[in-house]
């Protein structure tokens, strides 16, 4: 059976060096699992990420929630090293992104928003060729990725192109390619949407038993309700900024509300009283 | 519609002109190197105009109206095109006729730099040809010309697609567009041995090529015009009109089955939907290659690329077989399988230059995986070193049964190793400095993306001539050792030709994984599809 804990090596404690932007920390301090310092960028005239400092520690599920635009896709890209900061930096534990992108890589696991996989290979392959790029031996890759294509309900469908597969399929197999190499830090965008009630809960515990592990995972999503019943820290980033962490049930206190999602909707937009259009009140024609 | 969709065209145009530096400086050089290459043909066809008697001009007319109408409609096909066309598929929800659609596909198609070819021909045609009496129906039939090339240009581009959304299709299509390429080819040299035996005059007049004219109605209306009047070419301008609209109806009835029908996938050969990637060796090199392998068959351009080998097998043998002088004495050279490295040379370009284009989206995806730049081109290279021996191989054997040079066969071996090490020296340092976005997979294979850029084009162009100068050296050596006196060794040549190869290798591995380290995320963004 797949044992979802993650690496031994990156639970060890390391020093942070000071010269990587962070502050200093005791010798045996662990370091966050994923951090940001200043992180920065600018597409032309507009700031779509604004010198954000972000700490996640090792074991957390942390919810990272913004409206379309604010910056939540452009932060996960720089942190996993796909896209260049304009200013500061970010790090996987002890490693710098920008300073030891491999040592990085060799920690992640990334599902992205978009389906970005190849989509010429079928399920079993696209497993295969993660997990050798990622060093893992033949045998355990083929027991890994036979074990995790069971365990998602893609079995029957290993043998197919990816390009064949369903919405949910693919997030499926994406989500198996991400943690095939047992990463300690998972980024996950919108890792439920088109996936099926079954397999929704399925991921569900998956992903609650890696945390207990002492994984990390950042997780992007606009299902509230899924971020409200995974997430021990949830933080909200508006115009490329963080502007609220807290954990869910403190940030449903800080706003005065019941559920994670009104807590969001007060703390982005102020208010959800807009109706629309009057045109489209009418009988459509 | 058909002014929306010209108005899309030439916004998405004016746009991309705007936001593109590349395409500021790329699409004036476009025209302009397109008109002056239109200029110059035009001269030439006025000046053989002037020197035929009048029933031997209308011939050559006709010919010439033949040869552009081919050339238009096949060219797309053979190369892949120049101009960003705009999807159907886009507008398959539009609340449109399919008439007005395909009107508007039609007329936005003109909008392109290559429209200015055949606007100055015909022009030219109707300057050269018709007396002031004809004018108007001279105008007029070149403008039906032009519709019927437009309309049969876009029929024969969609044919090609709808074959090649089918897994045998995508087969055939190879030797469709082998077959078009080794048609042209025949049809030049049959065109090239008649005119030099018996002149051009009374090449034109003895070859009347009216009974073909049913295929190409609006040219026989121009030439019935010039010799008997307007009136006369009635007749075949109906028939033009008729058999515009029936290409159009073609053309229509195509475009819906390909807007309802899915494409099929490639299907995974048997070994590899039961193994996955296990077998054939692990590693990271060895499975990036087999990656790699895998989309040369399994992506229909990549596909399309590789099967090129075959149309150059093709082009070659015909070239000796059929070809006339210098060309036909090739036949004895027992060197010939020497060429062969030299022809596969054009074959792996568009995939050796462009190692990360090819990756379109899925870049993200490889980028993220913990692998050196280095070994990360080393596992590309290894997939098209493979590639490029394979065909080499085979046009060598090819070319020795031809030529009977079986005793020199050995000596490709070295050479080629040279000629792909090269190619992948170069090819590895364009793909990381300049490399070319390239359209989504799944859409129509002969689309083109949108900000292509004349950077990318013009390096490429660039380093195959680089290329070639640092293949310069070893094939000399190679010569050297069949021909003028054979004064140096094989061994020596093969040693030197690997060498050297393998010397430029190094050095562009080492400079390539470095460049790549520190561009790693400006590749992703450039290659990236939005």
């Amino acid at each position: 059976m797949v044992q979802f804990q993650p690496d031994a090596a990156d639970e060890t404690s390391v020093h942070l060096a000071t010269s990587r932007g962070l502050d200093a920390e005791p010798e045996t301090a662990t370091p966050p699992a994923v951090w940001t310092k200043g992180l920065t960028r600018r597409f032309g005239k507009s700031v779509a990420v604004d010198g954000l400092d972000l700490t996640i520690a090792p074991g957390e599920f942390y919810g990272l929630l913004g409206q379309n635009g604010a910056g939540k896709t452009t932060t996960i890209k720089m942190i996993v090293g796909l896209l260049r900061p304009t200013a500061g930096t970010a790090g996987i534990g002890p490693f710098d992104t920008w300073e030891q992108p491999l040592e990085v890589k060799r920690r992640i696991g990334v599902l992205p928003e978009e389906f970005n996989l190849y989509e010429r290979l079928t399920g079993a392959e696209l497993l295969d060729f993660t997990a050798a790029m990622h060093g893992l031996p033949q045998r355990e890759a083929t027991e890994r990725r036979d074990e995790l294509l069971a365990l998602l309900d893609l079995e029957g469908d290993a043998a197919k192109l990816v390009a064949d597969y369903s919405r949910g399929m693919r997030k499926k197999v994406a989500l198996a390619a991400a943690i095939i190499h047992r990463p300690s830090v998972l980024f996950l965008d919108e890792p439920f949407e088109g996936v099926d009630a079954v397999s929704a809960r399925l991921i569900r515990r998956l992903l609650r038993r890696y945390t207990e592990q002492g994984a990390t995972i950042v997780f992007s999503s606009h299902e509230m309700h899924l971020v409200e019943r995974l997430c021990t820290r949830i933080g909200i980033m508006e115009h490329g900024r963080l502007t609220m962490e807290d954990t869910p049930e403190g940030l449903c206190r800080r706003m005065g509300v019941e559920t994670v999602e009104d807590a969001f909707i007060a703390a982005v937009a102020g208010s959800d009283d807009k109706d629309g259009p009057t045109w489209l009140g009418a009988s459509p024609g | 519609m058909v002014g929306r969709l010209a108005w899309l065209k030439t916004r998405l145009l004016w746009n991309g002109l705007r936001s593109d530096l590349q395409r500021r400086i790329g699409f004036p050089v476009a025209i302009v190197a397109l008109g002056a290459g239109a200029w110059y043909l035009a001269g030439r066809y006025t000046e053989i105009m002037e020197t035929l008697s009048p029933p031997a001009a209308r011939q050559f007319a006709l010919w010439g109206a033949v040869a552009l109408f081919a050339v238009w409609v096949t060219l797309p096909v053979v190369i892949f095109p120049l101009d960003e066309n705009l999807d159907p598929a886009r507008f398959a929800l539009a609340p449109v006729s399919r008439w007005r659609l395909a009107t508007g596909l039609g007329v936005s198609a003109l909008i392109a730099p290559s429209v200015v070819v055949p606007a100055i021909l015909l022009g030219t045609n109707v300057a050269v040809l018709a007396p002031t009496t004809t004018l108007p129906a001279a105008v007029a039939a070149s403008l039906l010309l032009g519709v019927q090339m437009v309309v049969v240009g876009q029929l024969f581009s969609t044919a090609v697609s709808a074959v090649l959304r089918s897994r045998r299709g995508r087969d055939l299509a190879v030797f469709l567009i082998m077959g078009i390429g080794l048609a042209g080819f025949a049809a030049q040299a049959t065109v090239a041995r008649v005119v030099g035996r018996v002149g051009l005059e009374q090449a034109a007049l003895s070859h009347p090529i009216r009974g073909w004219m049913t295929l190409l109605p609006p040219a026989a209306a121009q030439n019935v015009a010039v010799a008997t009047g307007w009136v006369g070419s009635l007749g075949s301008a109906i028939v033009a009109v008729t058999w515009i609209f029936g290409m159009g109806w073609m053309w229509i009835r195509l475009l819906d089955w390909m807007l309802t029908t899915p494409g099929q996938s490639p299907r995974p050969n048997r070994a590899a939907r039961r193994n996955g990637m296990a077998g054939w060796g692990w590693g990271i090199r060895r499975v990036l290659a087999r990656k790699e392998l895998r989309f040369y068959l399994r992506d229909p351009r990549q596909r399309l690329v590789w099967t090129g080998a075959v149309i150059f097998v093709g082009l070659a043998a015909a070239s000796i077989l059929v070809g006339t002088g210098e060309l036909a004495a090739f036949r004895r050279q027992d060197w010939l399988p020497l060429a062969a490295p030299g022809l596969v040379l054009f074959v792996g370009l568009p995939i050796a230059l462009n190692q990360f284009g090819w990756e379109r989206n899925a870049a993200s995806y490889l980028f993220v995986l913990p692998i050196r730049p280095r070994s990360m081109l080393m596992g590309k290279n290894l997939a098209t070193f493979g590639a490029l021996m394979v065909e080499t191989a085979v046009l060598a054997v090819a070319l020795a049964a031809l030529s009977g040079g079986w005793a020199n066969l050995w000596l490709v071996a070295p050479l080629a190793i040279c000629s792909a090490a090269l190619q992948l020296a170069v090819g590895n340092l364009v793909s990381v400095l300049t490399p070319l976005r390239l359209p989504r997979e799944g859409t129509d294979v002969f689309a083109q993306a949108t900000e292509q850029g004349c950077l990318a084009i013009a390096s490429q162009i660039a380093s195959f001539f680089a290329i070639g100068m640092l293949l310069v050296p070893p094939a000399s050596v190679t010569v050297l050792t069949v021909a003028f006196g054979r004064v140096v060794s094989p061994w020596v040549a093969s040693g030197f030709a690997v060498a050297w190869g393998a010397a430029f290798y190094l050095v562009s591995i080492w400079l390539s994984g470095i460049l790549l380290r520190r561009r790693l995320p400006e590749v992703v963004q450039w290659v990236q599809v939005s």
